[in-house]
């Protein structure tokens, strides 16, 4: 079950920060933002997310801080750190290498 | 930094664990309350929105232990995964995995033995109480540390000395005795050591006692003590032999005491007798017997007591001009003392081995190179699945420090083996006897070597490889870059040439040495000679008159022996035995301006001596039967004595003054001159050597050397009962030949110069590999370009030209570095050589061509894979 997630950890942690690259959310709203602008395609399980937020905090390329919900409770909240921004960039561009390449070998069948 | 913050939250999450788990909690119980409102407001009802909501996370302990294991155990759950792997993948590569172990295995090996016998020999205390306080006392000349003290010299130190709490001497050499009176006679070693002997180790006697300080003086009583193993040994551990007399040399001595078990000093013996001072031994200035042992005095630094050592000597100085000029006393702590004898030859292996390391480590860092190049598909791939640098390194380190772990437990069970072939070649008698054996502190010590050689063949590859350029790899499949890895392969390549060709150098010397040494012309004919020694009792044969008729009865009846050509009798044989040397000048000159002549080797023959050994009789006579006791007292010179004291005179006819110890030297006519020989050691050359008429100068204890004509052994036997037949008591000892005796003289230097061939063929064996490891990866990773090359026309053999010459190149780079380093090393050893000079440019020619030889082969394999190169496949392969 590890290695499972293992392999959707590059591309889970991508998203995570591209999400958080247009805005501060909780953990909750970084869940439904996925599924919204992967027009639900991605469907992961939501609990996923949360050791993902913290492995991405340990190598600082997030933070959190306490912040308050639309209803007023209060909530901590994820924001994007420079380390996570530069990540974000590289990760990107080694994204879509990955992918030509994939995309490359399906299209000489 | 990543660490600083790694242990950072690392503390937090042990600090303030519940809190982390609350806000975790909190954060999760928002989660699903949001998703249970959404689903609410959708239309669904309370129980099913919270069922929809808790599948659609998916298990919340789950997700919540997974936190913890990326909080908090990650570095460790990462080991244990990377351990897995490197487990799991490590003996699917059983070729890499063999060489990768056997080679660190090898170096570690080698170290770790070295350091078994270092730890055994020099850093381990010596086997006495407070041994610290030991110290060796050895004679000076002119400030140059010698070795042996004179009897009277000692008794002064031993009296004057405050700083000293005890003084004792001993014969630094097993004055052989035989023992009769019980049954069969044997041979024991007997050496001769003063009253306070065994006090000043601090040992108390198994039965009975010690010396007393009067049995040393004159005519103080015969006295022995035995060794505990011969005490076990010959009287069965019969305390009832403490006071009872055995007879020694044929002289009633008392048994006083015996040694307690295990007890030993410089040597094996079997008993140890007390030095009578108005025997020959003791008895004056000249003759240098003893070594001293000392104990210091508390509070007193070793300084302090050479200083006062150093005032007695000066004092001596000036009450005997005539026999203490520029001669002094050294005293060293004991056990630096006795390293030093074997320094220079431990020092030597230990910095081979360790250049075997670097040399194994330099070769497994380019294997892993060469293994990184073909994982680098593996390494870009995870790493664009998300493993950070720091992951993949750390991933590739895990599995280094489990082959240097390996290579660890490889090299310590190698050590064991290794440690035994030092010791048997080198037994150190000296400190002790050393047992081969691994201790715990050796054990560590392979630990830090595993360790250390992760740091040196690991951490350079590791960085490399998780450097991959994942994009550019992917792009390009396993082809070209990475010039920077090939680069730093060429110069571990170069590295290990440099090392070897200084490694090959110096055993390249100490194997010249040895072989000048074994070639150097003794001046006699030591084929098929049979040598044994003869001793008789004084008992028996008290008066010299029976000595001489007993040796010249045993030379007729073994001369008679079928396959005896001739037989020597003599009381030191050449290199076998030389015996003390003693000063021999013109009468004239004896004593003038403090001089006593010149020193020269002396020993007693009877007639055929000469012949048998085959030395050339130059000029004037051989003995004879008719020079004994009543006749004129003559001496036979060497050549080179003759010149030395006569120049071009003719010394037939002359005589000579021989110091023996008092104010009147004895005088001799010579009678003779024969050729130089080796009387000491092959590496002192010819010896200035007299010989005296064997009835002038008799002796109990003799030697033979029978010249065989055919089967040695069937001579050994005749010997044998030819003398059972002249008198059962007389034991025949240390039967050998005398090549025998000669290839033993060197060994010494033979052990060096093998051990180190040995470890210089594994390096260049190793550097070979090396080479051909780089050369085949490189062909490899050049293909397509040798494809294009022979698509356009090249041929193979220039193909093959090429890459023979980028081998030479690195080769010749590191032959650049190595033969300076060579010179240097072998100036480090010059000691140590004999014959050889450390700039000898046979072995500086000889070490360039074994490894151009060996790099030629190491280039040849992969050269012509290249020039058998298809242009077609190298083309597709890409």
């Amino acid at each position: 079950m590890r290695p499972k997630a293992d392999l959707l950890q590059g591309s889970l942690d991508l998203l995570v920060l591209k999400t958080l690259a247009l805005e501060p959310l909780h953990g909750w709203g970084i869940s439904k933002r996925i599924q919204l602008l992967s027009k639900g395609v991605l469907e992961v399980n939501q609990g996923s997310l949360y050791p993902a937020l913290y492995r991405l905090r340990d190598r600082g390329m997030i933070e959190s801080e306490q912040g308050v919900s639309t209803e007023g409770r209060p909530v901590k909240v994820y924001r994007l750190t420079k380390t996570g921004r530069a990540a974000l960039e590289a990760e990107r561009e080694g994204w879509r290498l990955f992918a030509d390449a994939v995309e490359a070998i399906l299209a000489t069948g | 930094m990543g660490w600083w913050r790694w242990a950072r939250r690392r503390l937090q999450v042990l600090s303030d664990k519940d809190s982390v788990e609350a806000e975790l909690d909190d954060e999760i119980r928002f989660h699903l309350e949001m998703e249970i409102r959404q689903q609410i407001e959708a239309g669904v009802d309370a129980a099913e929105a919270r069922r929809r909501a808790l599948v659609a996370f998916g298990g919340v302990e789950r997700f919540k232990e997974e936190v913890r294991d990326v909080r908090g155990a990650r570095i460790l759950d990462d080991f244990v995964l990377d351990s897995r792997v490197a487990l799991r993948s490590l003996p699917k590569q059983p070729a890499f995995l063999m060489a990768v172990l056997l080679t660190l295995g090898i170096g570690i090996g080698g170290n770790v033995a070295m350091f078994g016998v270092l730890e055994r020999s020099l850093f381990r205390a010596l086997p006495y109480p407070d041994s610290e306080e030991l110290l060796l006392g050895r004679v000076t000349w002119e400030g140059e540390v010698g070795f042996t003290v004179s009897g009277p010299d000692f008794f002064d130190y031993r009296d004057e000395t405050a700083s000293l709490e005890n003084l004792a001497a001993l014969t630094p050499f097993p004055v052989a005795a035989t023992v009769t009176g019980r049954g069969e006679p044997e041979r024991v070693s007997a050496p001769l050591a003063s009253a306070g002997f065994f006090e000043t180790f601090g040992v108390s006697p198994a039965v009975g006692r010690y010396f007393l300080p009067e049995e040393g003086r004159v005519g103080g009583a015969a006295v022995a003590v035995l060794s505990h193993g011969y005490w076990q040994r010959r009287y069965a551990s019969d305390p009832g032999i403490v006071g009872r007399a055995i007879s020694v040399e044929g002289l009633p001595t008392t048994v006083v005491g015996v040694a307690p078990a295990g007890f030993r000093f410089l040597m094996d013996a079997d008993m140890w007798r007390s030095i009578q001072r108005d025997a020959g031994w003791a008895s004056a200035r000249q003759f240098h017997n003893f070594v001293l042992v000392g104990r210091l005095a508390d509070g007193t630094s070793v300084e302090a007591a050479q200083a006062e050592i150093d005032a007695i000597s000066t004092r001596l100085e000036d009450v005997y001009p005539d026999t203490n000029r520029d001669k002094g006393l050294n005293v060293t702590p004991l056990r630096q003392a006795l390293a030093e004898q074997y320094g220079p030859t431990l020092n030597i292996l230990s910095v081979a081995v360790a250049l075997l390391l670097l040399i194994a480590c330099a070769n497994v860092s380019g294997l892993l190179l060469a293994r990184g190049g073909a994982r680098r598909s593996e390494m870009a791939v995870r790493s664009v699945m998300g493993g950070g640098r720091g992951r993949l390194a750390r991933q590739l380190l895990t599995e280094n420090v489990y082959l240097a772990l390996g290579a660890g437990v490889v090299g310590t069970v190698l050590a064991v083996w290794i440690q035994r072939g030092i010791l048997t070649f080198m037994p150190m008698e000296m400190l002790g006897r050393i047992e081969p054996g691994i201790s715990g502190k050796t054990l560590a010590f392979a630990l830090s070597m595993s360790a250390l050689t992760v740091v040196l063949f690991g951490v350079i590859p590791s960085l490399s490889m998780a450097r991959a350029d994942p994009a550019g790899d992917l792009r390009a499949g396993a082809g070209r870059g990475g010039d920077r890895r090939s680069r730093f392969r060429s110069g571990l390549v170069v590295a290990q040439v440099a090392m070897t060709a200084v490694l090959l150098a110096v055993s390249g010397l100490l194997f010249r040495s040895f072989q000048e040494l074994t070639r150097v012309e003794s001046g006699f004919d030591t084929e098929q000679l049979v040598t044994a020694e003869v001793s008789i009792p004084r008992g028996k044969y008290g008066d010299a008159e029976a000595g001489v008729r007993f040796f010249e009865q045993l030379s007729e009846q073994v001369r008679s022996i079928p396959g005896v050509s001739s037989v020597a009798v003599t009381t030191h044989l050449p290199i076998q035995d030389p015996g003390g040397n003693i000063r021999v000048s013109r009468p004239e000159e004896f004593g003038a301006d403090g001089v006593f002549g010149t020193l020269a080797y002396r020993r007693s023959v009877m007639p055929g001596y000469f012949g048998a050994l085959a030395i050339p009789l130059v000029g004037g006579r051989d003995v004879r039967p008719t020079d004994d006791a009543g006749a004129p007292e003559a001496v036979i010179l060497s050549v080179a004595l003759a010149e030395r004291l006569f120049g071009d005179e003719d010394p037939m006819g002359r005589t000579v003054a021989v110091d023996q110890g008092g104010s009147e030297p004895g005088i001799r006519e010579v009678i003779g001159v024969v050729g130089d020989v080796v009387s000491g050691s092959l590496s002192e050359g010819l010896d200035l050597t007299m010989y005296y008429p064997y009835a002038q100068s008799p002796s109990r204890r003799m030697r033979l050397a029978v010249r065989a004509r055919g089967d040695l052994g069937g001579v050994v036997t005749g010997v044998r009962e030819a003398l059972r037949a002249l008198d059962p008591d007389v034991p025949l000892s240390d039967v050998t030949t005398m090549d025998e005796a000669i290839s033993q003289s060197v060994s010494d230097e033979r052990t060096v110069a093998v051990v180190l061939v040995l470890f210089a063929s594994v390096a260049l064996l190793l550097a070979g590999v090396g080479l051909y490891g780089t050369l085949a990866y490189q062909v490899s990773r050049q293909l397509h370009e040798i494809g294009v090359r022979i698509a356009l026309g090249a041929s193979g053999s220039s193909v093959t030209r090429g890459i023979v010459g980028d081998g030479l190149r690195l080769v010749g780079f590191g032959l650049v570095l190595g033969i300076p380093g060579a010179y240097a090393a072998g100036r480090l050893v010059q000691g140590m050589l004999f014959g050889v000079e450390p700039a000898d440019p046979l072995t500086l020619f000889a070490v360039a061509g074994f490894l151009s030889v060996v790099a030629v082969t190491a280039c040849l394999l992969p050269a012509r894979r290249a020039a058998r190169v298809d242009p077609v496949e190298a083309f597709r392969s890409e």
